[in-house]
């Protein structure tokens, strides 16, 4: 039935479209309250219908690639931090995953719990920021969506104050190292975690009553902005934009690293593709992200948590000569790292494949045809990262 | 000569006590606002920062004026005082109590619909005068919306006229006072005509859910994304004292205005129009925003036929029962 | 005793100084200083207007990046920067302080400048975070804006990176305190330390600092030429209008599909090399028997002599464009192949086997400057369309000068 829907063309002339140059060319972004960080579209408004979305990104490119050439190998986990700002903690793990690759290192099992069960914390966290600025995009900074917003990012404290205890930074954490991880869990950190995971989940009602079970929201989300999975696969769209669109696709099933071969996962879908099936797929992650990560913390091994051999200096890790590609299930979708190393202690040439990128790049075939209130509700909705984006 | 006098002399005692209340509502609503959102809001100027409007005024007097270079000069300087004004005349025919009224018109009610519309004027005078985008999709979306809510707006306001036969406000009070409240009998006419009047009331003054006009998350700031300093605080300021004159309107015709009892009059309405202007921040800051074609299609699909319904209903009621 | 009247003094030389307008004396301003009583008045009017000044500091947010979540906790419930009076107001015309809180790269610089030039005076600028402050170590990249204080004003440096949301209010009480100050003309001009003007160097020492060439943008604009073709070299891949045509393939798994197109052992350091006549024609098949996902595509720059052991051309100059794609599901595989090209030859687009290969391929176009022949919209994507170079070549300076701003 998908294959009957009629693709966009992004790259319509809008000469030929309008011969007259009636159209209203609105730049939207880069400064603006809802583009989520630095990012323009140019919107061809025919009243205020979109035509036509041209979408320009690189306002924060950072260069971060060429700065991996630059480095060594252990200095670039703070580095990449900085990419996926939401989700560090996964940018790490796709990166140290793809040195382990090469350098064919094994990871202690406590590690790897301990990788899966920050991981879904972070997925948490990520996702509720997601549902809180949709909800300011929908709402307004001086409305019902504020509401909603302040009541995300107080429970978002709640696990940033657990990784605070363990690695000592709110965000940005440099905890993984090649072959395990760099802090264990202090004293009495499995009962705050607890107590956090029952707290969102005991609030997590709250939300749903102001957003997805909110008629407003309902309304303003349903049969908007409708991504076809097929051309999301094209795409290469992943994660819960991809799995909104009715596509089982979920690399912590599918493809297992770090410690998701031991339990099962979940996968959550959602079968009509638009906004609202991709919001109702955010809060339902939410659910399975706390049920994953009590899971990892109840049957958390005891054991060592690094099992890479000690360094006195950066340039002693030498990755061996290699090509590799390594993607994991950050919670915006499959962030990848492809590597090409030439045997000394820095990257020849290192690919961040980021998920928000891929999933910006649908805006083109989705916008035409809505107004410009529908193009907040669809840019929020796919919750892109501007650092991941430009790099 | 007498009448005037009077006029003059309530006028602007009404407009001196309606700028503090604009100012104390601008702070309530910030505190309100925090506390749904397990904050804490102002505290740091003045006693629970019950100043902090007042900081907010003397700032923005002090800001450089600034009138974009290819803006329309004339529009865009007059639509922030026409906007105040218009916003601000509503109140002189509001019933504040017996006899605390500014003008009482035999055509009190056709006089504040009269001048509620004029309203969208200077909004979408903004929009068009600040020579940009947002500003421009701001007015136009503003025009549209105005215009379709005035159409249930007077439908409604109709209601407690074809009720109580007058259109004196003073005296749509005193028959309410005399019989019932319009809500309580007869309230199958009464709730409805309320609710629709409230809905339409909020459009018209552009709060959520129908803030569409100045949606911030889209249009930055729609209308006032140009506006500087003293001139944004008077569209600011007609915002408020707009919500708040609505509410004083929507008490006065449907909830039995200065009528109850121990209390005085004035204690009264005062107290019913707070209850009304929390209840719109209520709302405010807890709902989300409609997108503008949905709020049109609220409009004419469900308000303005229900409104019509009512009206009829309300005239075979008065002939046959009332 | 009678005066004498003094002789006249030698005219003293007039000091040759600026009048900056500090020794003003006005008749009138003399007649309001000595009126009684009206200093107190205007003293006390003008503690009103900063009193006014700094309790409602409306923030317009350049967030940027990371910085500019850790801002957004700072609006949030927590910490809750509404009790100084302060929210955020999207347009700069109504806002007072500029929070620049993240990085800020060449391509956004002149947009911040622009809005920070909308808002109206008096207004302040506060640099959150490392990035805003100095560049951070994205610093001496070829995109980022060395620390914003070159070409705006700033008034309070909050370092960090992020900043807490605590450090972010601190830094906002320290502004109310400046702007109190200058009212009252204290100078509020930062008195370096001088315990810390001695640490200039990096606490991790630069580990290729010794390959910096000498001149920079020599070296960069080497970067940017698009080297000739050499006659003598034997072509990689042929241009699109004279492509041959291939027989479809007609395997059923990648491996198969490989010996069809001439691969028969896969090599130990990278992904099968295809050749790039069959390029297209394999992206195809994939597609068709599942690898429905495309997962990336990443360039590589081989220098002369470089490039991976035992291929025809590792003593050239030349390019490797790595794909990778991905069945979804249930035990997800994945397929990579690798096809090379010379500097200034086209390889044919994929996007039109897979849609979204268009942004992928131009941004190896943008940052390696590989070029796809067929591509509908080859245009750059990360850098300005006025950028020269191809950062991502292995001969471009990881340390490059960005004009203007260094």
């Amino acid at each position: 039935m998908t294959a009957l829907l009629r693709r966009v063309d992004p790259y319509l002339k809008i000469e030929a479209y309008d011969p007259e140059a009636e159209l209203m060319l609105l730049h939207f972004g880069p400064q603006h309250p809802s583009t989520h960080g630095v990012f323009r579209m140019d919107l061809y408004l025919d009243g205020e219908l979109i035509v036509k979305a041209v979408p320009h990104c690189g306002y924060l490119h950072r260069a971060v690639e060429k700065l991996c050439e630059k480095l060594a190998y252990v200095q670039l986990t703070p580095i990449v931090d900085k990419n996926d700002y939401v989700a560090p903690m996964t940018n790490e793990l796709a990166l140290v995953m793809a040195f382990e690759a090469l350098l064919k290192q094994d990871v202690p099992r406590r590690a790897r719990w301990l990788r899966s069960l920050f991981a879904e914390l972070q997925r948490v966290a990520s996702h509720l920021l997601a549902i809180g600025t949709l909800a300011i995009d929908l709402g307004g900074a001086l409305g019902g969506g504020t509401t909603v917003f302040m009541h995300c990012f107080r429970e978002r404290e709640l696990i940033l104050d657990l990784f605070e205890a363990v690695t000592g930074s709110r965000f940005h954490y440099n905890t993984h190292t090649i072959g395990g991880n760099r802090h264990d869990l202090p004293e009495g950190w499995a009962k705050q975690a607890k107590d956090a995971i029952r707290v969102i989940r005991e609030r997590l009602p709250e939300y749903g009553a102001l957003t997805i079970e909110n008629r407003i929201f309902q309304q303003r989300m349903q049969k908007v902005g409708v991504l076809d999975g097929e051309l999301a696969l094209e795409l290469g769209v992943t994660g819960p934009n991809l799995r909104a669109s009715g596509v089982d696709h979920d690399l912590r099933r599918d493809a297992p690293y770090a410690a998701y071969d031991e339990v099962k996962v979940n996968v959550v879908t959602a079968q009509t593709g638009d906004c609202f099936a991709r919001a109702i797929v955010r809060v339902k992650e939410i659910e399975e992200s706390l049920r994953l990560a009590e899971c990892f913390l109840d049957g958390l091994p005891e054991g060592p948590i690094n099992g890479g051999k000690p360094t006195k200096m950066a340039v002693q890790t030498k990755v061996p000569v290699g090509q590799t590609y390594v993607g994991i299930e950050t919670p915006r979708g499959e962030l990848g790292t492809w590597l090409v190393a030439d045997g000394t202690h820095t990257p020849y040439r290192l690919k961040i494949r980021p998920a928000s990128l891929h999933s910006l790049s649908a805006l083109p075939y989705v916008l035409p045809g809505h107004t410009v209130s529908d193009a907040i509700a669809i840019l929020g909705s796919l919750d892109p990262i501007m650092g991941e984006v430009d790099r | 000569m007498n009448e005037l006098i009077h006029g003059g002399l309530y006028g602007g005692m009404i407009v001196g006590v309606l700028m503090t209340t604009t100012a104390m509502a601008l702070w309530f609503e910030r505190k309100f606002a925090a506390r749904m959102q397990s904050r804490l809001g102002p505290t740091m100027v003045g006693p629970s920062g019950l100043l902090q409007p007042f900081a907010d005024v003397v700032k923005l007097l002090q800001k450089e004026d600034i009138v974009p270079f290819q803006a329309d000069r004339v529009l865009f300087n007059l639509a922030p005082p026409l906007g105040a004004i218009a916003a601000i005349s509503v109140a002189a025919v509001i019933p504040f109590s017996a006899d605390i009224i500014a003008a009482d018109l035999d055509v009190g009610v056709l006089y504040l619909l009269a001048i509620g519309a004029l309203g969208v004027l200077p909004v979408f005078i903004a929009g068009w005068g600040s020579n940009n985008k947002f500003a421009l999709l701001g007015g136009m979306r503003a025009l549209a919306q105005s215009v379709s809510y005035e159409v249930p707006l007077v439908l409604a306001a109709l209601v407690p006229v074809i009720l109580t036969g007058s259109m004196k406000l003073s005296a749509i009070v005193e028959f309410q006072a005399t019989h019932h409240w319009l809500v309580v009998w007869p309230f199958f006419l009464g709730v409805p005509a309320f609710i629709i009047f409230m809905l339409a009331m909020l459009a018209e003054a552009n709060r959520i859910p129908f803030d569409i006009p100045e949606a911030e998350s889209e249009l930055v700031a729609g209308i006032t994304t140009e506006y500087t300093g003293i001139k944004f605080a008077l569209f600011y300021m007609a915002e408020y004292v707009h919500t708040l004159v609505a509410s004083a309107v929507g008490a006065a015709l449907f909830l039995g205005g200065w009528d109850g009892p121990f209390a005085p009059g004035l204690g009264w309405m005062v107290a019913k129009t707070l209850a009304l202007f929390g209840f719109v921040y209520w709302l405010r800051w807890t709902l989300l925003r409609f997108r503008s074609d949905q709020l049109m299609a609220l409009c004419w699909r469900y308000l303005v036929p229900a409104g019509v319904v009512l009206v009829a209903a309300s005239a075979v009621w008065v002939v046959w029962v009332g | 005793m009678t005066h004498e009247p003094a002789a006249p003094a030698p005219a003293a030389p007039r000091p040759r100084t600026v009048d900056d307008g500090s020794n003003f004396r006005h008749p009138l301003y003399q007649v309001l200083l000595d009126t009684p009583g009206l200093t107190v008045g205007t003293a006390a009017v003008d503690d009103l207007l900063t009193w006014g000044l700094t309790n409602a500091m409306w923030i317009f947010p350049m967030a940027t990046s990371c910085c500019g979540i850790e801002f957004m906790a700072t609006m949030a419930s927590r910490v809750d920067i509404d009790r100084m009076g302060s929210f955020v107001r999207p347009t700069p015309r109504q806002a007072d302080v500029m929070v620049v809180a993240g990085t800020i790269t060449t391509k956004m610089a002149p947009r911040v400048l622009k809005l920070w030039e909308q808002m109206p005076e008096p207004k302040w600028c506060v640099a959150m975070g490392s990035c805003a402050i100095s560049g951070d170590f994205y610093r001496n990249l070829y995109s980022v804006v060395p620390g914003i204080d070159t070409f705006l004003p700033v008034d309070v440096y909050i370092p960090g990176c992020p900043p807490n949301p605590e450090a972010l209010m601190h830094g906002m009480l320290r502004l109310q305190e400046k702007i109190r100050g200058q009212r009252h003309g204290k100078d509020f001009a930062p008195k370096p330390d001088a315990a810390l003007l001695k640490i200039t160097q990096p606490s991790i020492p630069r580990l290729v600092e010794a390959n910096r060439p000498a001149d920079l943008s020599a070296a960069q604009e080497r970067a940017s030429d698009q080297p000739t073709v050499d006659e003598a070299t034997p072509a990689l891949v042929v241009a699109p209008e004279d492509a041959p045509e291939v027989a479809p393939l007609v395997a059923n798994d990648f491996e198969g599909l490989l010996k069809e197109v001439g691969v028969t052992e896969l090599p130990k350091d990278g992904p099968p090399l295809v050749p790039a006549a069959h390029h297209l024609e394999l992206a195809r098949r994939l597609k068709a028997l599942g690898y429905r996902q495309l997962v990336t595509i990443a360039a590589t720059h081989w220098l002369a002599g470089r490039g991976r052991k035992g291929a025809v051309a590792d003593e050239v100059e030349h390019f490797e464009i790595a794909f990778v794609v991905r069945t979804v599901g249930a035990g997800s595989r994945t397929a990579a192949w690798a096809v090379r090209v010379l500097p200034g030859q086209p390889l044919l687009t994929l996007s039109g086997v897979y849609a979204g290969a268009d942004w992928q391929e131009r941004e190896q176009f943008d940052l390696v400057g590989v070029k796809f022949a067929g591509h509908p919209d080859l245009r750059r994507i990360m850098q300005a369309e006025s950028a020269t170079s191809f950062p991502l070549r292995r001969d471009h300076p990881a340390d490059a000068p960005c004009a203007p701003w260094r």
